[in-house]
C-alpha cells in the first residue's frame, strides 16, 4: 500500500519534540508527520514514548520543548478537550472508557466537544454500522462488555467527535487475534472515509500491513521511518519485531 | 546555614526569650499581663506540639483536642484528691499518649483526609462522652483557692513551652526526624527506602500527645474551674492548625510566631470586635494555603532574599 | 413501644435532610477529590437566607427554595472560580489535604462572619401552620418535617434526573470516573467542576432552607451538619445519590434508636462510631464502588 505523500497536505507535522515526567526524559527530538487520508504506525520497544508522543499530541502532556503543528494550528499549548475540538480524536491505551455508564451515553459523550454535538446522531448511526454489535447492546453498562466489545466503543467514541485523524495507542493489546482483525477491519473502513490514522502498535506485523508508513521510535528518538513495505523488509526491524525470537506485549527491548 | 543550623539557632533565640520573660513576675506586673503571657505559652507547647506529627510526620491530626483533654481529666482528678501536681500532670501525658497509641495503629492505616477527619470523629466522640459523664463544673476546692499562686503555673508554663522547643528541636536535628521528613515529602518513596512509616508516625504521635497532655495538664492546674468537657473542645485543635499553620508548618519557629500572633490579634480585637479575628484568620489562612504554604517564616525568608541574599 | 416508634419516626424525617445535606458533599468530593469542609457553613448560609426572606419580605419558607437554590447556584459558582478553583490544580492527594485546609478556612470565616452579623442566637421561621400535625394510629407526624422529606427526596431525584438526562450532567459522571478520558472526549473539565460545584452548593443552600423551616438555624449549625454530612458519605460512599440519601436516613434512624435506648445525649456519639467504624473496616462505604 503505497501512497504519493509529498504531494498531500501533511495536516500533522511535529518537529522537534522534547517532553517527559519530572526527571525522566520521555522524546528526544521527535520530528514525524502524518499525512491527509494517511495511515501511519508508530513502532518500537515498550517505554520508548509511544504513549508519551500520542498525549502530547492529544493534549493530555505538555511537551518541554518542539511543536506540535495540526493544519498549520499550533496544538502543543492547548488543553486536551480543545485538541478534540480541532479534529484530533484519541483512543487511549487501556480504553479509559466509563465504566458505569451504557454504551450510548459512551458513544454520545465522545461527541461531546461543540463542533461535533450538532452530528452526533449522524455520527453514531456510523458507529452502530460499523459495529453491529454495539447496537444490540447499547443500554448495557460498558463495564458489563467483552474486551473486544469495550475496544469497540473506545473506537467509537473518539470517531464520535468526527475527527480528521484517529490516533489510537495500542488497540489490540489484550484482544484474542480475531477481535484484532476486526479492529483493524474497521480502521481501514474509517480511513477509506477520509479519517487518517495514526496508530502505535506493538503487533508490528498487524500494524505494517494496515499503514501506509511508519516510525520507528526507540529510547525517545526516533531511529527509522519508511513505508510500510521497505521497513518490514528491514533488517533491523526484523530481527527486532518480527523475527522468532522477538518478545511480545510485556517484553520491553527485545534486542 | 543549613536548616538544622538555622532550626538551633532559633531555638536558642527563643530560649532565650523564654528567659528572659522568666523575670517578668519580678517586675510585679498587672495579674492580666501574665494571663496573657500564660496563654502565648500554653499555646506555644500546644501548636508546637501538633506541629511535630502535621509538620514533621506530614499528618492533618485533628483529635489534637482529645488529649489535652485526657490530659486535663486526668490530672485534674489525681491532684484534687492530693497528688503533686507534677506527678499528676505526668500521670496525665502518659494517660494521653497510651490512648494516642492505641488508636494510633488504627487511625494510621487511613490516609490523608480520611486520618483527618478520622481523628475528629475520635476527638468528638471523646468530648461528648465526657461531657455526657462529667456534665458538672470542676471547682477547686476553697483550701486550693485561697493557696493559688499565678506566679508558679506561669513558671510552669515557661517551663513546659521550653521543654517543646527543645523537644522539637531535638527531633528536627535527629535520625528520627530526617525520617519523619522523608514521609512527609513522600511516603511511598521512604518506605521503599527503608523507613518504617508506621514506627515513626507512632513516635510522632507519642511525642505530639505527650506534649498535648502536659499542657492539658497544665490547663487543669491553671484554671480554678471549668467543665471537664471544655478543653475536649474542637477549637483548641482548630487554634493550634491555625497557629502552626500561618507562622509555617514544619518548622521550629513557625508555631511560636503563629502563636504570638494569633493570641495578640485575638486579645486586642476581642476589647473591639469578638470573634472578628477568626474571620481575619480564616482568610488570611486560605491564602496562606494557596499562596504562601510554608507560612510567615517563607515570607521572612523571601523578604530576606529580597533585600540580604543571604539565604 | 409507641414511644419508639415515634422517635424512629422523627429521626426518619431528619435523615432525609442528612441525605440531601450529604449529596452535595458527596457530589464535589466524587467528581473532584474537593473534600469541602465548609460545607455545613453553606447549609447555614442557605438557612439564613430562608430566614431573611421571611423576615424581611414574608416570603414562605417552602416558597424562598425557588429563591435560595438560584442563589446558592451563583455562590457555587463563585466560590470554585474564586477558590477551590486553584485546589484542582494540584494531584488528587494535594487536593484533597488542600481543600480540607482551604475549606477549613472558609468555615471559620463563614462562621465568624455569620455571628458578626446576625449574631449567635438561633432563628426558626414560625408560620401558620408549623404545628400542624398527621395523625396515623398513635404517631404524631409533625407535616412540616414530612414535607421537608418529601422534598428532600425530590431533589434528590432530581438531581439524579439532571446526572443522567442532561448533557453536562452526563459529561459531570463521566469526569468523576475518569477525568483524563473525559478531557478526549471533549468534555472541558473545568466548566464541569465548575457546574458540579454550584450544584453542590445548590443542595447544601436547599438543605440549609429545608433544615430551618423544620427546625431552626444559628451560625453554629456549620460544623454540626459538616459533620452529619461526613458521616453520611462515609456511611453511604460515592457514586450513587439515592444511596447518599438511604445513607442519610439510616443515620436518622440510628440516631434515635441510640438516643431511645441510651438516653439523648448519646444520639450524636452513635454517628461518630459509625463513621469510625466504617471508616476502619469499610473505607468504600455501604454503597461506594
Amino acid at each position: 500500500m503505497t501512497s504519493p505523500t509529498w504531494c498531500l497536505a501533511r495536516v500533522l507535522e511535529i518537529s522537534g519534540l522534547d517532553a517527559g515526567y519530572g526527571d525522566v526524559h520521555a522524546l528526544s527530538g521527535v520530528t514525524l508527520s502524518v499525512a491527509d487520508g494517511e495511515i501511519v504506525a508508530l513502532l518500537g520497544p515498550n517505554g520508548a514514548g509511544k504513549s508519551t508522543l500520542l498525549n502530547c499530541v492529544a493534549g493530555l502532556v505538555r511537551p518541554w520543548a518542539g511543536a506540535i503543528r495540526w493544519q498549520g494550528e499550533d496544538l502543543q499549548a492547548l488543553d486536551a478537550h480543545l485538541v478534540v475540538e480541532r479534529g484530533v480524536a484519541l483512543v487511549p491505551e487501556g480504553r479509559r472508557l466509563f465504566g458505569g455508564m451504557s454504551v450510548q451515553d459512551n458513544l454520545e459523550l465522545g461527541a461531546f466537544a461543540p463542533r461535533a454535538w450538532g452530528a452526533r446522531r449522524a455520527a453514531l448511526e456510523r458507529v452502530y454500522a460499523l459495529f453491529p454489535v454495539l447496537a444490540e447492546r447499547r443500554r448495557t453498562a460498558v463495564q458489563a462488555l467483552s474486551g473486544g466489545q469495550q475496544q469497540m466503543v473506545a473506537v467509537g467514541r473518539a470517531l464520535m467527535a468526527s475527527p480528521r485523524l484517529l490516533m489510537l495507542d495500542e488497540p489490540s493489546l489484550g484482544l484474542a487475534p480475531r477481535l484484532v482483525a476486526a479492529i483493524l477491519e474497521a480502521l481501514v473502513a474509517i480511513n477509506a472515509a477520509g479519517v487518517a490514522v495514526f496508530l502505535v502498535e506493538q503487533n508490528v506485523p498487524a500494524a505494517l500491513g494496515l499503514a501506509h508508513r511508519g516510525y520507528l521510535l526507540e529510547g525517545g528518538r526516533i531511529v527509522g521511518e519508511g513505508e510500510s513495505r521497505t521497513l518490514m523488509a528491514d533488517a533491523h526491524v526484523r530481527r527486532a519485531y518480527l523475527g522468532p525470537l522477538a518478545v511480545r506485549s510485556e517484553g520491553g527491548d527485545p534486542r | 546555614m543549613s536548616p538544622a543550623g538555622q532550626e538551633r539557632g532559633w531555638a536558642l533565640a527563643i530560649l532565650a526569650a523564654l528567659g528572659l520573660l522568666a523575670l517578668l513576675p519580678l517586675a510585679r506586673p498587672r495579674e492580666d499581663t501574665l494571663n496573657f503571657v500564660f496563654l502565648v505559652l500554653l499555646s506555644i507547647t500546644l501548636a508546637e506540639a501538633w506541629n511535630i506529627v502535621a509538620g514533621y510526620a506530614g499528618q492533618v491530626n485533628l483529635g489534637h483536642a482529645a488529649f489535652f483533654g485526657l490530659g486535663a481529666l486526668v490530672t485534674r482528678a489525681l491532684w484534687i484528691n492530693g497528688t503533686p501536681v507534677l506527678l499528676a500532670m505526668a500521670a496525665g501525658a502518659a494517660v494521653a499518649t497510651l490512648f494516642a497509641l492505641v488508636i494510633g495503629v488504627a487511625a494510621f492505616r487511613l490516609r490523608g483526609a480520611y486520618f483527618a477527619i478520622g481523628t475528629l470523629a475520635l476527638g468528638e466522640i471523646l468530648r461528648t462522652t465526657v461531657g455526657n459523664a462529667l456534665p458538672e463544673i470542676s471547682t477547686l476546692p476553697a483550701a486550693t483557692i485561697a493557696g493559688y499562686r499565678l506566679t508558679l503555673r506561669y513558671y510552669l508554663a515557661l517551663a513546659l513551652a521550653a521543654v517543646s522547643i527543645v523537644a522539637v528541636a531535638a527531633l528536627a536535628t535527629s535520625r528520627l526526624g530526617l525520617g519523619m521528613r522523608a514521609i512527609r515529602e513522600d511516603e511511598e518513596a521512604a518506605e521503599a527506602s527503608g523507613v518504617g512509616a508506621l514506627g515513626l508516625k507512632l513516635t510522632a504521635l507519642a511525642l505530639s500527645t505527650a506534649l498535648a497532655g502536659l499542657a492539658g495538664g497544665l490547663f487543669a492546674y491553671y484554671h480554678i474551674s471549668y467543665y471537664p468537657a471544655h478543653p475536649f473542645g474542637p477549637h483548641w485543635t482548630f487554634d493550634a492548625l491555625l497557629m502552626t499553620f500561618i507562622g509555617g508548618v514544619g518548622t521550629l519557629q513557625g508555631p511560636v510566631l503563629g502563636a504570638v500572633l494569633y493570641v495578640v490579634l485575638k486579645e486586642y480585637l476581642a476589647l473591639r470586635w469578638v470573634d472578628v479575628h477568626l474571620l481575619i484568620f480564616g482568610a488570611l489562612f486560605i491564602g496562606i494555603v494557596l499562596l504562601l504554604p510554608g507560612g510567615l517564616v517563607q515570607a521572612v525568608e523571601r523578604a530576606r532574599g529580597m533585600f540580604g541574599g543571604r539565604a | 413501644m409507641t414511644v419508639l416508634a415515634q422517635q424512629l419516626v422523627l429521626g426518619l424525617l431528619i435523615g432525609g435532610l442528612y441525605g440531601l445535606a450529604a449529596a452535595g458533599l458527596s457530589l464535589v468530593f466524587g467528581v473532584m477529590r474537593v473534600l469541602n469542609v465548609a460545607h455545613g457553613e453553606l447549609i447555614m448560609l442557605g438557612g439564613y437566607g430562608a430566614f431573611w426572606l421571611a423576615a424581611l419580605f414574608g416570603v414562605d419558607p417552602f416558597a424562598s427554595l425557588a429563591l435560595v437554590i438560584p442563589g446558592a447556584l451563583v455562590l457555587g459558582a463563585v466560590l470554585y472560580a474564586g477558590l477551590f478553583g486553584f485546589v484542582v490544580r494540584a494531584h488528587e492527594e494535594a487536593r484533597v489535604k488542600n481543600s480540607l485546609l482551604i475549606g477549613f478556612g472558609l468555615a471559620l470565616a463563614l462562621h465568624a462572619l455569620a455571628v458578626r452579623l446576625w449574631t449567635a442566637d438561633e432563628r426558626s421561621i414560625p408560620t401558620s401552620y408549623s404545628g400542624a400535625v398527621l395523625s396515623v394510629g398513635n404517631l404524631a407526624i409533625p407535616l412540616v418535617r414530612l414535607a421537608t422529606l418529601i422534598l428532600a427526596l425530590v431533589l434528590i431525584g432530581a438531581l439524579q434526573l439532571l446526572l443522567s438526562r442532561w448533557r453536562w450532567g452526563k459529561a459531570i459522571r463521566a469526569t468523576a470516573e475518569d477525568w483524563q478520558a473525559a478531557l478526549l472526549t471533549g468534555i472541558d473539565v473545568r466548566r464541569a467542576y465548575l457546574l458540579a460545584f454550584a450544584l453542590g452548593t445548590a443542595l447544601a443552600g436547599a438543605a440549609g432552607t429545608l433544615v430551618t423551616i423544620a427546625y431552626s438555624v444559628s451560625p453554629s449549625i456549620g460544623l454540626e451538619w459538616t459533620l452529619k454530612a461526613l458521616i453520611v458519605v462515609v456511611l453511604a460512599g460515592l457514586g450513587s445519590m439515592m444511596g447518599t440519601f438511604v445513607g442519610g436516613l439510616v443515620l436518622g434512624v440510628a440516631e434515635a434508636a441510640s438516643a431511645a435506648t441510651f438516653g439523648g445525649p448519646y444520639r450524636e456519639i452513635i454517628g461518630l462510631v459509625i463513621f469510625v467504624v466504617v471508616l476502619a473496616v469499610r473505607p468504600r462505604g455501604l454503597f461506594g464502588r
